[in-house]
């Protein structure tokens, strides 16, 4: 009884040993494009890495406007719709008399400043929409508008854009120039006017009705250096896939034949 | 026994020729912004542009020479394939991104790539209102491809692969054929959005230049508006998103792309040939009904009761674009996000997060659970109800309309519910992992966990460019599972297991010498 037992076993562990020879080789024909890949993806963003900082910076973070006034609230504040009168007044009382608005005081507590009036500073950005009497602006007040100017000379992350939309009366749009876009950057200008939380003419949109404009700061092209180290890899890139072109078009030629 | 089918060598040289078409068309996708920035003289974003559409191009060249293969593709492969086309793609798509240097790291730039392609339209870009034209331009591309189908525009690319990419099309989440190939399918889909481009372009110009644009400004920003808005993307050419253009024209063309991106492709086949009937008796279109008029009472009532509008004209025109930009998915913005939570009050945020987790329509270009298999779940339900309250010998018959009647079987309820619980788990997941890795509210995580999930884009603010990176990977992972709807990336991650797994499939053992199946 025990032979053929014995015998079976043997044939088992031959199986499975047979078995596991396949896997370990199945294993090393599969581990190598894996690793491939894998080290082709490290090679690619080592690269970009490489070039995203090689990145030369000509411009300095000079803020493009000096003296600013301070924020209208010293701390960052929050309120809800159901919030009471009571703390609303509270925060009132904490307005400081000649700060400015912001647009994260503005969105922060919109209930806060709603009908009155305010003092907002920012860039111009975008286009300038001259219509009915008047023009709808774009002003953010962001870092790039008031600190370190439009990325791209510069390479210093600040975040998202932030601003409000400014109406502003025919008579007081005409000064300003080209709005801030990618090359440029716009008018920083003040103004002055009513902050209303939600526009009845805007359709309840939160905007600045401004009564009064004064452009701090022109607006002004911003060159963009060439990042060199890129356009000299794109060009390598350019002409590697080139031949891979030829490449890849003599191999279908050859397998055609 | 349960045997997963460990990926041989010719398994993988399927993969990377399919994967390679997908980088190939992806580079071509790069390719087209950059005589925009040449004209433009934006010349470190052409060299961006110029730079990731080569590696991307010899890649596919170089698959398509060495890895040429006529084996069939299986449903693995197919779902393999997509998976790994959604994850690798959108680090190719990410190289121009990454040089650009306005993401705070690399993961900040896949982050973007992932959401422009899944159409989610959450951004964590540095300076977006200082950006280059053909940046901007290449971010829209990237989600008119993504909300078409990645293998769609492959498809319509390169013009191969016919019946055998079938398989891919049903992998990416999209399971109607509305033609009987799907290559005549993928051209009707073409046909479909170049019709709505042309047209909302031809409405969207006018519009902007009555608004004060100048005419080549109104073609950029019309140009972009369809883009996000069709592939129910909704990223935007400013930070303001929509509210730049205080335009109610503007707003109102946009809210009907928005309406045409949601409705599935074999819903514009029906309209296309007229059948009108086919629209009203639609079980999507019946429920999103319901579902959006019952949400928009919701949504009116808790502006009213906040008292958040002072006049009913702002009231609809705010509430009802937003409602129509959370259910279709697109996250186009008519206010800051932060005054969602300050000023909105409770009851309408909750309506737009309802409205977000329900999603457009199934194979559609929108996100979200779908109005479809919430349809059917309910169904489910009312249909074990009655099954209990009639006599046991009854028979119970439950059917829907969906381009034709169908009796609804167990496993058509049992997918959409299992769908509808994996989307709930990553509403879950998204809201645990913000509330660990942020600062923020219950409220804030939520909204943005289901934002995010349900491929939506609407923000409260908790996704900015400087969120941790364990956030900022979990949102990559939700967004790309809420896009595929689980199944693709489910059965890659079983895949990579079957790596480490040394189970066989019985009846296919391997020739030991050339480690080939060889049939018993």
């Amino acid at each position: 009884m025990s032979g053929p037992s014995f015998g079976r076993r043997d044939e088992r562990e031959r199986r499975s040993s047979d078995g596991d020879r396949v896997r370990a080789a199945d294993r090393r024909r599969v581990r190598w494009p894996v690793l491939g890949v894998v080290v082709l993806l490290g090679l690619l963003l080592a690269l970009t890495t490489l070039l995203e900082r090689s990145a030369p910076v000509t411009a300095s973070s000079a803020p493009s406007v000096q003296s600013l006034a301070d924020p209208l609230l010293d701390a960052p504040v929050r309120c809800t719709r159901a919030d009471s009168t009571d703390r609303i007044e509270e925060l009132r009382a904490r307005i400081l008399t000649d700060g400015r608005l912001t647009s994260a005081i503005a969105t922060a507590c919109p209930r806060l400043l709603d009908g009155r009036t305010v003092t907002y500073v920012g860039e111009v950005v975008g286009d300038v929409l001259r219509r009915d009497g008047g023009a709808w602006l774009l002003v953010n007040d962001d870092a790039y508008a008031l600190e370190v100017g439009p990325f791209g000379p510069h390479r210093e992350q600040r975040g998202f854009n932030g601003g409000l939309a400014v109406w502003v009366p025919d008579g007081l749009h005409e000064q300003l120039g080209e709005p801030g876009r990618h090359g440029r950057r716009g008018d920083v200008i003040s103004v002055e006017g009513t902050f209303q939380r939600a526009d009845p003419d805007d359709g309840g949109g939160m905007t600045v009705r401004a009564d009064t404009l004064v452009v701090l700061a022109p607006s002004m092209p911003i060159d963009e250096p060439l990042n060199t180290p890129l356009v000299i890899a794109a060009t390598g890139g350019a002409l590697l896939a080139t031949l891979a072109w030829a490449w890849a078009r003599r191999r279908a030629r050859e397998r055609a034949r | 026994m349960s045997s997963v089918l460990r990926p041989d060598v010719d398994d993988l040289r399927l993969i990377g020729f399919y994967l390679g078409k997908v980088l190939g068309g992806l580079g071509l996708v790069m390719l087209l912004p950059v005589p925009v920035a040449l004209v433009l003289g934006e010349h470190n974003a052409a060299a961006a542009l110029v730079l990731g559409a080569s590696v991307s191009l010899t890649v596919r060249l170089l698959a398509d020479a060495h890895l040429e293969t006529r084996r069939t593709l299986s449903w693995a492969h197919g779902m393999v394939i997509v998976a790994l086309a959604w994850i690798v793609g959108s680090a190719f798509a990410a190289i121009p991104m990454h040089v650009s240097g306005r993401f705070s790291s690399a993961l900040g730039a896949y982050f973007e790539s992932v959401s422009a392609l899944t159409t989610t339209g959450m951004s964590v870009i540095h300076d977006l209102d200082h950006l280059e034209t053909s940046m901007t331009l290449y971010r829209h591309l990237l989600q008119i491809a993504g909300g078409l189908g990645i293998i769609i525009v492959i498809l319509e690319l390169f013009s191969a692969g016919g019946s055998r990419v079938g398989t891919l099309y049903a992998s990416e989440a999209r399971d109607e054929r509305i033609l009987p190939n799907v290559l005549r399918t993928s051209r009707f889909i073409a046909r479909v959005t170049l019709a709505f481009l042309v047209a909302s372009v031809t409405a969207l110009v006018p519009a902007l230049v009555s608004a004060g644009f100048a005419a080549h400004r109104a073609l950029e920003h019309a140009l972009a508006l369809f883009f996000a808005s069709f592939s129910t993307g909704g990223f935007s050419v400013m930070q303001a998103s929509v509210a730049y253009y205080h335009s109610p024209a503007v707003e109102l063309i946009v809210l009907l792309i928005m309406f045409a991106g949601m409705l599935s492709f074999a819903l514009h086949y029906a309209l296309w040939s007229r059948d009108l009937r086919e629209f009203t008796t639609h079980l999507e279109t019946r429920t999103l009904a319901i579902i959006g008029t019952g949400l928009l009472l919701l949504l009116s009532l808790g502006l009213v009761r906040e008292g958040t509008y002072a006049d009913l004209a702002a009231l609809v025109r705010r509430g009802l674009f937003t409602l129509v930009s959370a259910v279709s998915s697109t996250g186009h913005q008519v206010n800051a996000g932060e005054t969602y939570l300050t000023d909105w009050g409770v009851l309408a945020p909750a309506a737009i997060v309802g409205a977000m987790a329900v999603g457009g329509m199934a194979s559609s270009t929108a996100g979200g659970i779908k109005a479809l298999r919430l349809a059917i779940a309910v169904k489910a339900v009312v249909h074990d109800i009655r099954k209990f309250l009639l006599p046991e010998s009854a028979i119970v018959v439950t059917s829907y309309h969906v381009g034709r009647r169908r009796i609804l079987r167990p496993e058509t309820a049992r997918a959409a519910t299992t769908v509808l619980l994996l989307f709930v788990l990553s509403f879950l997941l998204g809201t645990m992992t913000a509330l660990m890795t942020t600062d923020v509210d219950l409220t804030e995580a939520l909204f943005e966990g289901v934002s995010i999930g349900s491929n939506i884009g609407i923000s409260i603010g908790v996704v900015e460019p400087g969120m941790s990176p364990v956030l900022q990977a979990v949102y990559v992972l939700l967004m790309i599972l809420g896009r595929l709807e689980f199944v693709a990336v489910l059965v890659l991650g079983g895949y990579l297991l079957s790596f480490r797994r040394s189970a066989r499939v019985l009846g296919t053992p391997r020739d030991v010498s050339r480690g080939r199946r060889t049939s018993r």
